[in-house]
């Protein structure tokens, strides 16, 4: 008797614990959203999700006739609504771990997108290491559709070339969910996103035909850094605002950027490093901003004739001129944002906040309306150049009509 | 009662994991609420401030040893009082300790990792380890401990190396930019969740361990150790979180694991690192529940507690599912009424104790000797 109500026990114990959790959810019950968008419509919002199918990412065959991933788009009063209501549509719940990004139309961001950024914190499922993107002139629904080459799931084509692009080509940032809510919560600091945009024919973008042939019509592109007043999007910076931008912020890994010869040509120069130190000041009791920015750099090409790379002067005086090209781009995209944006986007207030907290306090009031505009930055920026590539002079010189 | 005996290296280890407890979930939020970027400055002069308060409980032990705390009260006070003082505190701190642990454990589950459980059942399934471990005694309690404890610095040190690259020392500046007034009132809020509660630890030390004239050493080295765990993360919230994020996020150790990601390839690991917590709430549970168990057994001259444990078991484990209504209540809760509690029994009573002692001296030559 003992033995089988010891038996019976451990088994009730066994089924208990084994049975696993609650809360799982099998692999073949996921619908794996990849990118999200929102974008408003009245006073609704539009989600729309990319789902990636797993069948059609692991085959290797080509020509398989789905695409590798489907859109679903709900609309609802609330975020959170939205993407319940798509289960209508969608034969499994929505999976979020795994976004890459999250788009939102430019029309929305205009409208603010604090609301929406604290369902996507407040939720379990949403994880903070996507990137936020702003997509311009089109309606974040729209982007997703285009089909992409190479990624053939466009998430992680829009993943991967943000990364990329903000490594190796500075005008992009990647901006993800914890970053943006902090630069929201600080004083003294505004944030930027990325914007993206479509290129070329967005009808055909959205078709298999896009990526049939080796030229594809259609292209998501990155462009440019969307300026934000708090959680409001007031406008755009191109892309040499953006890499002056980046810059400031000390973000920028690596570039490419040129100085005009002498003759006629260029020369481009391959930026390796750069590190910025911003320190805050007062003086006659207004703040000033010293703005210290190093940059090493190599020649990475010679288009003109007659620069003569084997004396050191050369290089000292592309330094020099390097030097005066590097501020005179950090300059003007200070003076443009102060003039036209008046946000201070650098985190010039969180410097000054930082070094000296006392007389911050009694500025961040007027911060953006009086002090911002009105800073004064001193630019210093240190251009060296280490090595010329694999060869010495270039062969342009030796070239006679 | 059988004669239990623990080692001085298990001590220490039990008071360590004791420590860091429920803390290195719930700290870093309520610290940084309060004192924002500074923090580590409020967890390390906590740290200064627990030594003290560890100095007061070891005078208290070194006047009886070989008695616990409720043997001292019901000596200095007298029977009946001190057992009215020895069960009202009992119920308390039950109420006040491993039901609000064990309720902290389900509610960071069905929060972040299991939404759709019933919290009943997570509380059921880490209720029945908490009795089982109980039920064995101390001694297996500190062997396991002994066993776990390197598992848990393992987990520990590999999430602070692997944060190390995405640490910002800016996000710390600047130090003091409200002046030192936030500073005490998050000193206390670390105290109260920290080094406060450790009056419990003297249910079981210095009577249970093997050496105990050198019991308060190993507890100083496991209060330290513990201290350092848990200064360490609160500056790790800090530096990689930044302080408004660390403030508003409910588990700042959970998001700080999730933002583990080396070469896109070590990653989404928190399921992984949450062990390190589990590990530590089930010793912080497991030692108030021991300490309460053996005090009601004392307190009705209970020969064997072992009976107790399932019964209270029970009780903990329904009492935690609606000890809070909501989530704010527990906030409001921890920081009005539970902060004064502790301060209450952790530096009142053995204060009232060590003043009835010295009052009784002056009245008899010859001072309370061991029973």
């Amino acid at each position: 008797m003992k033995r089988i109500s010891a038996l019976i026990l451990l088994n009730l114990a066994v089924s208990l614990l084994l049975s696993g959790c609650w809360s799982r959810r099998e692999l073949n019950d996921l619908a794996i959203a990849v990118a999200a968008g929102v974008d408003k419509v009245g006073d609704r919002y539009r989600l729309s999700v990319q789902v990636a199918i797993p069948g059609q990412v692991a085959s290797k065959k080509a020509g398989s006739s789905q695409a590798p991933a489907t859109l679903y788009t709900a609309e609802g009063d609330t975020l959170f609504e939205a993407a319940r209501r798509m289960t209508q549509i969608s034969p499994r719940k929505i999976y979020f771990p795994h976004l890459r990004v999250f788009l939102i139309g430019e029309s929305m961001a205009r409208q603010g997108i604090a609301e929406i950024l604290d369902f996507l914190l407040r939720d379990h499922e949403f994880r903070t290491d996507f990137f936020l993107v702003v997509t311009r002139g089109v309606t974040a629904e729209e982007t997703l559709k285009i089909m992409t080459p190479l990624e053939t799931i466009p998430a992680n084509k829009l993943f991967n070339s943000l990364q990329t692009a903000a490594k190796a080509w500075s005008p992009s940032k990647a901006v993800t969910l914890d970053e943006l809510i902090n630069d929201l919560i600080k004083e003294g600091k505004h944030p930027v996103l990325t914007g993206l945009e479509i290129s070329g024919d967005r009808n055909i973008g959205q078709t298999k035909e896009n990526i049939l042939n080796i030229y594809t019509p259609s292209q998501l592109q990155y462009s440019g850094l969307a300026v934000f007043k708090l959680d409001k999007l007031i406008g755009w910076l191109d892309e040499k605002d953006s890499r002056g931008y980046r810059f400031l912020i000390g973000e920028v890994k690596s570039s490419v950027g040129f100085e005009r010869c002498k003759n006629q040509g260029k020369v481009v120069l391959e930026i390796l490093k750069t590190n910025t130190k911003t320190k805050g000041k007062i003086v006659d009791s207004r703040p000033e901003m010293d703005i210290k920015v190093y940059v090493e750099a190599n020649v990475a090409s010679v288009e003109c004739r007659g620069l003569d790379l084997t004396k050191p002067e050369t290089i000292t005086e592309l330094e020099t001129r390097m030097e005066e090209k590097v501020t005179g781009l950090l300059e003007s995209v200070i003076a443009k944002v102060q003039k036209e944006y008046k946000v201070d986007i650098f985190g010039f207030g969180e410097v000054l906040r930082r070094s000296h907290p006392r007389v911050w306090a009694k500025m961040k009031e007027d911060w953006n309306e009086y002090y911002f505009p009105n800073l004064k930055t001193h630019i210093q920026v240190d251009y060296t150049i280490r090595r010329n590539g694999t060869t010495g002079n270039s062969f342009l010189n030796e070239l006679k009509e | 009662m059988p004669e239990v005996k623990i080692s001085l290296r298990q001590l220490s280890i039990l008071t360590a994991l004791y420590t860091i407890g429920s803390a290195i979930l719930i700290i870093p939020s309520s610290v940084a609420n309060i004192a924002k970027q500074d923090a580590w400055i409020a967890a390390l002069a906590g740290l200064g401030f627990g030594l003290l308060i560890l100095a007061l409980h070891h005078q208290l032990s070194r006047m009886y040893p070989g008695t616990n705390l409720l043997q001292m009260s019901e000596k200095l006070l007298g029977k009946w009082v001190g057992k009215t003082v020895n069960l009202l505190f009992l119920v308390t701190l039950f109420l006040g300790g491993p039901v609000t642990v064990l309720y902290d454990i389900g509610s960071f589950m069905i929060i972040q990792i299991l939404p759709e459980t019933p919290i009943q059942a997570i509380l059921l399934l880490f209720g029945a380890i908490i009795v089982l471990g109980i039920r064995l005694g101390i001694e297996v309690l500190a062997r396991s401990a002994e066993l776990l404890f390197p598992w848990f610095l393992l987990l520990f040190l590999s999430m602070t190396v692997l944060l190390l690259s995405i640490v910002k020392w800016e996000r710390a500046m600047p130090i003091l930019e409200h002046g030192t007034g936030p500073i005490f009132p998050a000193v206390l809020s670390f105290l109260s969740i920290a080094y406060l509660p450790h009056i419990v630890l003297l249910m079981f030390y210095p009577s249970s361990v093997a050496r105990p004239q050198d019991a308060p050493k190993a507890v100083y080295i496991g209060s330290l150790l513990g201290g350092g765990v848990l200064i360490i993360v609160i500056a790790l919230t800090i530096l990689v979180l930044g302080p408004d994020l660390a403030a508003k996020s409910a588990y700042p150790s959970y998001m700080l694991a999730q933002k583990i990601n080396i070469g896109n390839f070590l990653q989404r690991i928190e399921a992984i690192m949450a062990v390190m917590w589990f590990i530590t709430l089930f010793f912080r549970i497991t030692l108030y529940m021991y300490a309460i168990v053996t005090g009601i057994s004392q307190l009705f001259n209970i020969k064997n507690y072992q009976p107790l444990v399932l019964p209270i078991g029970w009780i903990m484990v329904s009492l935690a599912v609606f000890i809070y209504p909501n989530i704010p209540f527990k906030h409001d809760w921890d920081k009005r009424i539970w902060t004064p509690y502790i301060i209450i029994i952790s530096i009142g009573l053995p204060l009232l104790l060590l003043g009835v002692h010295g009052v009784r001296n002056m009245f008899s030559k010859s001072p309370g000797k061991t029973s």
